[in-house]
């Protein structure tokens, strides 16, 4: 997609990540680290004081007391900690349940543990957890359940009933939790839950986050796992031989931006509200079934007001023709048929691109 | 699954802060890493190169590096992928003593490492030895020249034999070549994919960390033929998906760094061996075999000397305050002794822990300390053994 992207001169919502840089006062403290001379091997679970950082800002979004120094892991991005948690904590043969559509690391690695992998679909509109069909599919053969919240593709966030449900039947299963919350800042329609906050639940589940997305430094790939002792242990143990010790400036610097004032949290949210208007409003006018979105910076549309046949046909006909990228969502699902009706649009972007993206759709894009 | 941590190592590590031991174990510089290199990182963090990010600007120039260098043509385009091959029960030889992180790598993989000892005390390849470790079972091969911990250089014949028969088992090799710039002695590193017949079966492993002293950066990259290179990457993207964006964009300026650079570098690390091996000799250790590459001394224990690699690094931290690797951690085909346990009398003089790993990559005012420190350990206790 992105080289037709290029050769057509088409403007890119498809791509996950910003194109615009992250604030300054991280990246000076990046150049600080480096003129210091803080540029060799870090401790391969992080450098002390960002392991504090991470726990500070952890007790402030969730109210858990944890130590830093038995209960996270740093890893390169949290692309890594997903690897890392797999790999360490999943047997060939376990149960894993995943929700689709889903980042397509998460079935990447799982294969690479030897997971059997159980799917459930979150269907639109509002991709509500089928709650029944989890009932069904969980039981005391499952090893652990993965959860995207806030959900790249959809920007469905779970709610507090959905995560009050999953908790009481994984206590009753005995089953793990893995959250990828690496979206918790981008949280529009509802407050963002963590699930280790919940009863009875820090004690079976692994937090994952990153730096990338609520610092628009996707490229610096500074992630983190949270998690008792006796689960950080298979994380840690699987990152010294993943990537070994993360990128110690960047380790730093993000010590410094964990550390950032709520005006920072405040205003970044603001900005991205301000853009997601403007693209989810457009989309409508366009003619796109819009689905709501509650956080992250995705908008997933149903695209078959237009004719196309699926979302890879819908997608190319959008960069050739109208000069737009979306991403066509069938690569998030096990089953591609699930997903042939939707795209995603990214509003990371800014808001001259997203205008024009918006403009060049309500000129070329007719329903048929 | 995972085998735990060696245990021995992690209490001298303690033991060694509470002794403000000075340290000759940890293999990475104490000294800045250059300017220019520095400098192009925080021009790269000012110019926004701060998102997801290749740059094949990297593979174009290692592919012109391996064909000035070794000779060797590769395709930037698709056998380069900054970052597998193995499945489960597959086994892969290694050479030992060996950089731990391999045969947990191997193991993470379902592999099975299959351990070659290299013979003391000049870590000669016995090609017999090798030959034999070979079954239909074997899927590849690592080798780590220059070679940590020993500082061997491996050499061309030896090189041929290794190639011969990962050649006539049809398998793969791995190489780590991290230290490759690091050689003394006018010894020059020979790539093993530049035998014959090796090109098509060799992933080539290396990285920033050690030529341009940013260990911390995390930049390294495989070269393979295109199919195992695709395969690589398909992984990659799915372990971490990218290096950090910034510090690739730093390795452009890295990777075309003229010969002054990479000859200067040579030299001070010359420097400082000879001065290690110096020191070292006078406190009375054995090196019969001088490091001719990487920043690592395996430095052996002298014949009359009772304690074993553990006790003696023990002994240095505490008595001297200067502290280094136990040898034994690098030989995974034994187990590292923990330093309260009784040791049993035979095995103290299993060679396996009769050496100990000192780095030198060290400045110079960091050496002459240990010097200092080392002189006055022997005007107490007299030298070792």
């Amino acid at each position: 997609m992105s080289s037709l992207a290029i050769k057509h001169g088409a403007i890119n919502l498809g791509q996950g990540f910003p194109n615009f840089d992250g604030p300054d006062f991280v990246k000076q403290a990046a150049i600080q680290a480096i003129n210091e001379g803080k540029n060799q091997y870090a401790r391969g679970y992080g450098i002390p004081d960002f392991n504090a950082a991470i726990a500070e800002r952890f007790k402030k979004d969730t109210g858990l007391v944890i130590d830093p120094e038995k209960e996270v892991t740093v890893t390169s991005g949290c692309t890594e900690a997903i690897a890392a948690t797999m790999l360490g904590l999943i047997n060939p043969g376990d149960e894993v349940i995943l929700f689709a559509p889903f980042y397509d690391s998460y079935e990447a690695t799982l294969s690479m543990a030897g997971a059997d992998i159980k799917c459930i679909t979150l269907r639109p509109p509002d991709f509500a957890v089928p709650l029944d069909e989890l009932r069904s599919k969980i039981s005391k053969k499952t090893r652990a359940i993965l959860i995207n919240t806030p959900h790249n593709p959809t920007g469905k966030m779970f709610t507090r009933d959905e995560l009050n449900e999953i908790a009481s039947l994984c206590i009753e299963n005995d089953v793990l939790v893995f959250t990828d919350e690496v979206y918790d800042k981008l949280a529009f329609e509802m407050e963002h839950i963590s699930m280790a906050s919940l009863p009875g639940m820090f004690e079976r589940t692994v937090t994952m986050n990153s730096l990338g997305k609520t610092f628009s430094l996707t490229g610096w790939k500074i992630g983190w796992a949270i998690a008792p002792p006796h689960l950080i242990w298979g994380v840690k143990q699987a990152h010294a031989f993943l990537t070994f010790a993360t990128s110690t400036p960047m380790q730093w610097a993000a010590t410094t931006a964990l550390r950032a004032p709520d005006s920072y949290y405040e205003e970044l949210k603001g900005d991205y509200l301000a853009k997601k208007q403007i693209l989810e409003q457009g989309l409508k006018d366009v003619g796109f079934t819009v689905f709501p979105s509650s956080g992250t910076y995705f908008i997933v549309v149903d695209h078959t007001p237009f004719g196309l046949k699926n979302d890879i046909e819908f997608c190319e006909y959008l960069i050739k023709e109208v000069g737009v990228v979306a991403i066509p969502t069938s690569v998030f699902y096990l089953d591609p048929e699930e997903g042939k009706n939707l795209v995603r649009f990214t509003f990371c972007k800014d808001e001259g691109t997203l205008r024009s993206a918006v403009e060049r759709m309500k000129e070329k894009l007719k329903r048929k | 699954m995972l085998k735990p941590p060696n245990s021995a190592v992690p209490n001298l590590s303690h033991r060694a802060i509470i002794c403000n031991a000075i340290n000759l174990a940890e293999g990475f510089p104490d000294f800045p890493a250059p300017h220019h290199i520095k400098a192009a990182g925080i021009s790269a963090i000012n110019s926004d190169f701060n998102q997801y990010r290749h740059v094949q600007g990297i593979c174009d120039r290692l592919a012109e590096i391996l064909r000035d260098t070794h000779g060797l043509e590769v395709d930037p385009l698709t056998d380069i992928a900054i970052c597998c091959v193995i499945d489960p029960g597959d086994e892969v030889i290694l050479f030992e003593p060996a950089f731990e992180t391999y045969g947990g790598c191997i193991s993470l993989a379902g592999g099975v490492p299959v351990y070659v000892a290299l013979d003391p005390p000049y870590w000669t390849l016995d090609a017999k030895k090798l030959l034999n470790s070979f079954t239909n079972r074997t899927k590849a091969l690592v080798l780590n020249s220059p070679h940590n911990p020993t500082g061997k250089v491996f050499t061309r014949d030896e090189l041929e034999v290794i190639a011969g028969a990962c050649r006539m088992n049809d398998c793969l090799a791995v190489t780590d070549e991290v230290y490759e710039y690091v050689t003394y002695d006018g010894i020059k590193h020979v790539s093993l994919a530049s035998l014959a017949g090796m090109q098509e079966r060799t992933i080539i492993t290396s990285s920033l960390s050690k030529t341009f002293s940013v260990t911390g950066w995390r930049i390294g990259w495989a070269i393979a033929p295109a199919l195992i290179a695709s395969t690589i990457k398909n992984i990659h993207i799915r372990l971490t998906d990218s290096a950090p964006a910034p510090f690739q964009e730093a390795a452009l300026t890295a990777l075309t760094c003229q010969p002054p650079y990479f000859e200067s570098l040579r030299q001070d690390y010359e420097s400082k061996r000879d001065f290690l091996v110096k020191l070292l000799v006078g406190v009375g250790f054995r090196i019969r075999s001088k490091p001719q590459g990487s920043f690592f001394l395996f430095a052996e224990l002298p014949e009359n000397c009772l304690l074993s690699d553990v006790e003696c690094v023990k002994k240095l931290i505490e008595e001297a305050g200067v502290v280094a690797v136990p040898g034994c951690g690098f030989f995974p085909s034994i187990s590292c002794p923990s330093e309260d346990s009784h040791t049993v009398a035979g095995n103290q003089f299993n060679y396996q822990n009769r050496f100990i790993r000192f780095a030198f990559c060290k400045s110079d005012a960091t050496l002459s300390s240990a010097a200092l420190k080392l002189g006055e350990f022997m005007k107490a206790v007299g030298p070792l053994g």
